[in-house]
């Protein structure tokens, strides 16, 4: 029998919560939880090795791998341009259609894929919440943090149309980060409302299809938000934070003329909100996913 | 006794389940919701039914110790172990562990069957909170402890059900932790390897770990604890030393049976 490395020695490269010796107190959950972002920094290494088997199952088991990433909102823009775009007209900002739609596309898909996976990241991870414990919120988290890497690849072929279609992008560009986040928060907060829904409820897995597609519809992708002329309700619209996100790329890339600025505060707001809810909401619920899942 | 520290500490626990296993859907909510407004409420809420799986438990288990959980089946002895590891809340009562543990319920101890066992053994040490540069300086133990590197690159869900419990079991030991939690994890697989593993767990415990193990074998109960915790229907029935709990309880199996 091969001798067990000393104790001490182990326990000396363990992470930090490991040695200070947790403390585990469990009482029943009630009101006000708190949402302990201490112990998701501490088990940060699981969400990136969540996140990176997220990827890795993608890209492997598919027959044309990262392909996925680009061909979804590729085929999509090549449609909505046929139909949106040469069929019925649809104005653009005086940008090419096809490029227009395409730059709302790529944070789209990404803003979806991962709404979809974080609602049901819960539900297919059953047999892990099961068995052990570990902060829930890093199985949505990691299923849209792996997302991310798609987004890239998109993002790559928007360039190379950019390049194309001769658009240099403006200095706003440097806020493209700003509204990628945006992104995120905005499929955090919801993915996290339906991904506690989707373990109680398993309706939600089939309600997800169709609320994507409504949201898409009701967010500017394959049209602009300046078809709203009354400004107050232009910047309503980004209660929508999808629609704050949208304008920000096109803003940003593309230089559309119609300044998202209020939509985008309105957008900030709304994600905000959305997020805060569903933190908690999610955590409230958090201990009783093994028991019900 | 007296001058250890307590570990583990359970406080009039109790759990709380629902009988049957009727899942709420968004249709029925919103039905009885309408039903609620029309003032003509059925009350046949899902919540109906209440199973305590587990009622009013307290004890105390302090370093060191092994403690056997014995009891018929369904009497709560999983539920105990899932409440004790923060996989689930317990409905009223508080429980506190002091130390880093570690849970082996079942067969998998959290796996992603899809996955390979090599790259298991790094997954479920991630979850455990150990990053691969220190699961580097210890796989091959863990590797040689299961027997299974012939196995390493097939994923787990073609394991036959005692390699997973080898790989699981090879993984919890080797992580050295303070407190470890079995649920019958050592009547699977063959004698050779039950023995090598019961080795390894009368080490932990000679290393001060603080060990939970649950089991129906009468047999690995003797062997590894010396303390044992009856549970019957979810309330605690006997708190004591492995001959008192087990002579008791034999005697109630034997009563059953010749009664029935």
């Amino acid at each position: 029998m091969s001798s067990p490395i000393p104790v001490e020695q182990i326990i000396e490269k363990s992470p930090q919560h490991l040695q200070a010796k947790p403390r585990l107190r469990l009482a029943p959950t009630k009101g006000w939880v708190s949402l302990n972002f201490q112990e998701l920094k501490e088990y940060r290494e699981l969400l990136f090795f969540m996140t990176w088997r997220d990827i890795k199952v993608r890209y492997k088991q598919t027959v044309i791998g990262a392909l996925w990433a680009i061909i979804q909102p590729f085929l999509t823009m090549v449609v909505f341009s046929l139909f949106f775009g040469r069929l019925a007209g649809v104005p653009s900002d005086n940008i090419p259609y096809p490029i227009f739609t395409y730059a709302a596309l790529v944070p789209w898909t990404f803003f979806a894929n991962g709404l979809t996976n974080s609602a049901n990241s819960l539900v297919s991870n059953a047999n892990l919440i099961k068995k052990v414990y570990f902060p829930r919120l890093i199985l949505p988290v990691s299923a849209i943090m792996s997302g991310v890497i798609d987004f890239f690849l998109a993002f790559v072929i928007l360039l190379a149309m950019m390049l194309f279609y001769g658009i240099v992008p403006t200095v706003n560009v440097i806020w493209l980060p700003a509204f990628l986040l945006l992104a995120v928060v905005t499929s955090l907060g919801v993915g996290l409302w339906f991904a506690a829904m989707n373990v109680q409820f398993r309706d939600v897995r089939y309600a997800i299809p169709f609320l994507v597609q409504f949201w898409m519809f009701a967010t500017p992708v394959a049209y602009p938000s300046s078809m709203i002329k009354n400004d107050l309700l232009r910047a309503l619209y980004g209660i929508n934070p999808m629609a704050g996100v949208i304008e920000g790329f096109r803003w940003a890339l593309l230089g559309t003329e119609t300044s998202p600025g209020a939509i985008i505060v309105v957008s900030s707001l709304a994600a905000l909100l959305m997020l805060i809810g569903g933190l908690y909401y999610f955590k409230r619920l958090e201990k009783t996913f093994a028991d019900v899942v | 006794m007296l001058n250890k520290r307590p570990i583990i500490q359970v406080n009039n626990l109790s759990k709380h389940y629902v009988r049957n296993e009727y899942r709420p859907s968004l249709r029925h909510e919103a039905t009885q919701m309408v039903q609620r407004w029309l003032g003509r409420a059925t009350q046949v809420s899902w919540q109906s039914e209440p199973f305590w799986a587990l009622k009013n438990i307290s004890f105390t288990i302090y370093q060191g110790e092994s403690v056997g959980i014995v009891g018929r089946n369904g009497s709560g002895k999983t539920t105990l172990l899932r409440t004790l590891s923060n996989i689930t809340d317990p409905t009223e009562g508080t429980v506190s562990v002091h130390g880093r543990f570690r849970t082996l319920i079942g067969l998998s101890a959290g796996f992603d069957f899809q996955r390979t066992g090599r790259e298991n053994i790094y997954f479920n040490s991630a979850i455990y909170g150990f990053p691969p540069s220190v699961v580097d300086t210890f796989i091959e133990d863990i590797i040689e402890f299961s027997e299974l590197r012939d196995f390493l690159d097939t994923p787990v869900k073609r394991y036959s059900s005692g390699m997973v419990s080898r790989l699981g079991f090879s993984i919890a030991i080797h992580m050295m932790p303070e407190i470890i939690f079995l649920d019958e994890i050592l009547s699977v697989g063959d004698s050779a390897f039950q023995e090598k593993c019961q080795q390894r767990v009368l080490e932990l415990k000679d290393r001060q770990c603080t060990i939970v193990y649950v089991s129906h074998s009468e047999a690995s109960v003797r062997m590894l604890c010396d303390r044992a915790i009856w549970l019957h229907q979810g309330h605690l029935m006997m708190d004591g030393s492995v001959d008192d709990v087990f002579e008791a309880y034999t005697e109630m199996i034997h009563g059953e049976a010749t009664t029935t």
